[in-house]
């Protein structure tokens, strides 16, 4: 449903010299996502995963290759065409408005004003109390409060494909397995496509399959099984130490 | 009588759909339209200068005074002083609000000049709105002051609104707050094409215990330019705080300077100040739910000057 066909993104860096030269953030990448199934994208801080969600979503272009979706090149195409498409995008760092509230972005996202409709997706999203509908969406919300809105309005797309570029940034470790089992079960339910990028084992044991990035380059795809040896020995992954506690979590670090 | 003309200004600066509730006085075109006082309201002509004084009796409990001007009348500029007497302990709501029509070449023109005291306990919102429509050559020219006395524990919300078509402003807030009173002012000015909007404000935190927050956000589009000033001074052990949002769009220019004076060791006074243009990732993120360029900017201003 996804193809992506020799996709590169690179950036003008200076070297030592003061030379101006390239930098592959994704290099000639190619991968074609299945209609339907749970992609987690894993890998080391700048491997290039982020730049990789954004490319889909046309937040940055790329400098060669192309993108398909559902057999139409969307390459060209803005957010707007491709959000009316069927992609939905769920921010790393979502955006911080002034006298824009919850509502105000579910009744866009959803396409109605109507309240019963708004309470029914927020119900069905369940991370979020009903209260937060009228919170203004601005500095005054925690890091979580706004990853589970950002959540909401992803989900109130109906989207055929959804990507999530680190969901759990933010969240109380009491939210992250029900985060996991909505997003696995609006998969199931909605057969939505699914991407999510991050690091938290817990994605990665529901994803049907595994994608680990690395230098911009796409250097595993399969099982969680498989991947565990690369993630674990093969040291890819160049985390900085674990914080104190944060075991708990299963991260990959 | 009010025409269809009168009717969309009287909608667009009072909310109005007819004539209102409770106490009002209408003024169009610089002479007085209709007027009704209620038992606790009373509304007469000032008889020293043009304008009038509203006098609400302590005690007054959820009532409203509207007091709408429109002006229809190519080449007119109308002054006007107007005072309130906020009676102690009362709790009201005061609707003010001028809009122009110009279909003619002659600049035309309201100054509004609003003289508040606000008794102990008193409680007052404070609601005005400016608002300037025709396809007149005449420049459409606004300059709103505002002058508030608070007495003791006396609680002021005010929210100013200019909220298109005006050519020229120069708006004035100027207040003086007594002990454990408290004011919030909110002031929203949209500015586009060759526009010009000036607002300068006085605070004094003279009473101990007093309180006020300013807050201003200006959207300035096309070549239009805005200003603001304002300073906060604390004579007492006191609160203030001062917070300024300026988008600027197109070729917009704006300074911006807020200024804290500080003349008691218990003052507690801030400010922050901000210009710049929309931000991108709140385009995008209402770009990624479907959102055009165009209906995503509409949306972010909208929210800024709600």
């Amino acid at each position: 449903m996804l193809e992506l066909k020799n996709l590169s993104f690179s950036v003008a860096e200076k070297n030592e010299n003061g030379e101006e030269k390239r930098r592959d953030i994704i290099d000639e990448m190619d991968f074609t996502f299945e209609a339907g199934k749970f992609y987690a994208i894993t890998g080391p801080n700048g491997s290039g995963k982020t730049t990789l969600s954004r490319l889909i979503m046309g937040i940055n272009q790329p400098s060669a290759g192309s993108i398909f979706f559902e057999g139409k090149d969307i390459t060209g195409m803005t957010i707007t065409e491709r959000a009316t498409a069927g992609i939905s995008y769920s921010f790393q760092q979502p955006a911080r408005f002034k006298g824009v509230t919850f509502r105000d972005l579910l009744s866009v996202a959803a396409r109605t004003e109507n309240e019963e409709k708004l309470l029914e997706i927020v119900r069905r999203v369940g991370i979020c109390p009903l209260s937060f509908l009228d919170k203004p969406v601005d500095s005054t919300l925690s890091g979580g409060e706004i990853k589970k809105i950002e959540l909401a309005t992803t989900i109130a797309r109906n989207p055929k494909l959804a990507i999530y570029d680190e969901p759990d940034t933010g969240i109380d470790l009491w939210t992250i397995m029900p985060m996991v089992n909505l997003l696995k079960k609006e998969q199931i339910d909605h057969k939505t496509t699914t991407i999510v990028v991050s690091h938290n084992r817990s994605f990665l044991d529901v994803a049907d399959d595994i994608l680990i990035v690395d230098h911009g380059k796409l250097r595993y795809h399969g099982n969680l099984k498989n991947a565990l040896p690369m993630l674990n020995d093969f040291r890819i992954c160049s985390f900085n130490p674990c914080p104190e506690g944060e075991q708990d979590a299963q991260c990959f670090r | 009588m009010l025409n269809a003309l009168d009717k969309d200004l009287l909608k667009a600066v009072a909310d109005l759909d007819d004539l209102p509730q409770g106490a009002y006085s209408i003024r169009k075109n610089g002479k007085l339209e209709s007027r009704s006082v209620t038992a606790n309201i009373d509304i007469v002509t000032d008889d020293k200068r043009d304008g009038i004084i509203v006098t609400i009796a302590p005690g007054t409990i959820n009532e409203s005074v509207h007091i709408p001007v429109i002006l229809s009348e190519n080449g007119l500029n109308d002054v006007v002083y107007n005072t309130f007497i906020v009676g102690a302990g009362s709790d009201v709501t005061i609707v003010a609000g001028c809009g122009i029509h110009c279909g003619g070449p002659e600049p035309e023109g309201h100054e509004g000049i609003h003289e508040f005291r606000v008794e102990k306990g008193a409680r007052l919102k404070y609601v005005e709105k400016h608002y300037a429509s025709g396809h007149g050559f005449g420049r459409k020219i606004m300059n709103p002051t505002t002058k508030v006395h608070l007495e003791e524990n006396a609680h002021v919300e005010m929210e100013l609104t200019q909220i298109g078509g005006v050519d020229e402003a120069n708006r004035i807030n100027e207040a003086v707050l007594g002990p454990g009173s408290s004011l919030m002012i909110m002031e929203r000015v949209m500015t586009e094409g060759d526009q010009k909007a000036d607002s300068r404000n006085e605070i004094i935190l003279a009473g101990e215990g007093s309180s006020s927050n300013m807050i201003s956000r200006s959207v300035i589009k096309g070549n239009s330019r805005q200003n603001f000033y304002a300073t906060m001074v604390a004579r007492q052990k006191c609160f203030g705080h001062i917070e300024c949002d300026a988008i600027i769009m197109d070729n917009g220019a704006n300074e911006t300077i807020p200024a804290l004076r500080a003349e008691h060791p218990d003052a507690e006074l801030s400010h922050e100040a901000s210009i710049g243009k929309i931000a991108g990732d709140q385009l995008m993120k209402l770009m990624s739910l479907g959102l055009s360029d165009e209906e995503a900017v509409n949306m972010i201003i909208q929210g800024f000057l709600r």
